[in-house]
C-alpha cells in the first residue's frame, strides 16, 4: 500500500496536462511491473472513472480500491493529488503576487493556444474509444456543436449521448 | 457584468460541490459554466487565464484551478475547502459506480450507454475549447494555428505531451512577445 501511494506521489509530479499524459505509464507501473490488475481491468476501471462524474483521476482511487480496499483508495488518490496541489498552490501564490508583471502577462497569453489545443486533445481521445469512426464522430460533433452554439445544460447533452450510445454500439 | 469572487467558504465550498455533483463526461465544461456562466465568480478571461496555469501544471487540471482560486479568495483554508467540495460527491459515486458496474459489465446494452456518454463527454471537451478559441478567431490567427498544431501533434503525430509542451510554450511565448497570440 506504501508502495502505491509512492508510485502515484512520483507520477503526480510529472503529470502535466492531467491524467491523460501519465496513464500509459501508470499502466506499466499496475499492469506490468507490479501485476496488480490485469490490462482488461485496468481499461475497464479507466472506462468507468471516465463515465463516473469527477475529475478522472478518481482512476487512481479505483487502482487503489482494486489493491487494498477503500483504505487503499483514499490513499492513492491523495498520493496522487497532495504533491501536486501543493505545487499548485505555491505557484498560484506566486502567479498572483505578480499579477501586473509585464512577463507574467507575456506568459498568460502565450498559455492560452497551447491550452486550447491540449482541451481539443483530450477531448479527441475520450471521444474516438473506437478509433476514427463515423459513430464516435457523429456523437461527438453533435455534442460539441451543441454546447457551443446553444445554452442547453451539458446534462441533456450526455442523455443524448447515452441514448445515441444505446442506439448506435 | 463584472464578475464578484465568493462571499464565504460555504458558497466556495457549495459551488465547487455543484460542479463535482453535474460533472458527467468530465468536469471542464461544468467548471466553466459555474464559475462563470451561474456564480459569475470569474470573467470568461479569467477562467481562460487560471485554467492555462493549471493545465501547464501536473496534476488534475480542474483540481489545480479549485486550488488556485480557492487559495486566491481565501487563503490555504480556501484552497483546502474548495478542493474537497470538488472530489466529495464524485468519489462517493465512483466506488458505487464501480460496485454497480461489477455486477452489470457484461450486459451489452450497459456497455453501449457508458461508451456513449464517454464519447459524449469528449464532445464537451471540444466545444469547451472552441467556446475558449471564438474570441481569438479574427483577431489571433496565429493563436488558432498554435492551438491547432498542438491538437494535431498530440493526437495524430502521438507525440508525448513531455515533447509537445516545452516546444508549444516555447513558441507560444516568442509569438506573444510580438504580440501575436
Amino acid at each position: 500500500m506504501l508502495q502505491i501511494a509512492l508510485y502515484f506521489a512520483l507520477l503526480s509530479l510529472v503529470s502535466v496536462g492531467g491524467m491523460p499524459s501519465v496513464m500509459p505509464e501508470m499502466q506499466r507501473i499496475v499492469v506490468d511491473v507490479e501485476h496488480w490488475l490485469t490490462a482488461p481491468e485496468f481499461t475497464q476501471l479507466f472506462a468507468l472513472a471516465q463515465a463516473a462524474p469527477g475529475p478522472n483521476v478518481l482512476v487512481t482511487a479505483l487502482v487503489g480500491w482494486k489493491v487494498a480496499g477503500i483504505p487503499g483508495g483514499l490513499l492513492a488518490l491523495s498520493a496522487f493529488c497532495l504533491p501536486a496541489g501543493a505545487l499548485a498552490y505555491t505557484i498560484g501564490q506566486l502567479w498572483d503576487r505578480f499579477r501586473d508583471a509585464e512577463w507574467r502577462k507575456t506568459f498568460q497569453r502565450a498559455l492560452v493556444p497551447v491550452t486550447i489545443g491540449f482541451v481539443l486533445s483530450g477531448g479527441y481521445l475520450l471521444g474516438t474509444p473506437h478509433g476514427l469512426e463515423w459513430r464516435s464522430v457523429l456523437i461527438m460533433a453533435a455534442s460539441a456543436a451543441i454546447l457551443f452554439a446553444a445554452k442547453v445544460n451539458p446534462l441533456w447533452i450526455l442523455a443524448g449521448g447515452g441514448v445515441l450510445g444505446a442506439l448506435f454500439f | 457584468m463584472e464578475p464578484t469572487p465568493p462571499k464565504s467558504l460555504w458558497e466556495l465550498y457549495w459551488g465547487f460541490l455543484s460542479i463535482g455533483a453535474r460533472s458527467f463526461g468530465g468536469v471542464l465544461p461544468w467548471a466553466h459554466r459555474v464559475m462563470v456562466e451561474e456564480r459569475r465568480w470569474l470573467a470568461p478571461a479569467d477562467f481562460a487565464e487560471v485554467l492555462a496555469l493549471c493545465q501547464f501544471l501536473p496534476g488534475p487540471n480542474v483540481g489545480n484551478v479549485s486550488i488556485v482560486v480557492g487559495r486566491r479568495w481565501f487563503g490555504l483554508k480556501g484552497a483546502i475547502v474548495a478542493f474537497l467540495g470538488l472530489m466529495a460527491l464524485p468519489l462517493v459515486w465512483v466506488f458505487a459506480m464501480a460496485l454497480l458496474y461489477a455486477d452489470y459489465a457484461t450486459d451489452p446494452m450497459v456497455r453501449a450507454v457508458v461508451t456513449g456518454v464517454g464519447i459524449t463527454g469528449g464532445g464537451l471537451f471540444i466545444g469547451t475549447a472552441l467556446k475558449m478559441a471564438k474570441p481569438l478567431i479574427k483577431s489571433r490567427p496565429w493563436a488558432i494555428a498554435l492551438a491547432l498544431a498542438c491538437f494535431g501533434t498530440i493526437s495524430f503525430g502521438r507525440l508525448s505531451l513531455f515533447l509537445v509542451l516545452p516546444v508549444a510554450a516555447l513558441i507560444s511565448w516568442l509569438l506573444a512577445r510580438r504580440n501575436l497570440v
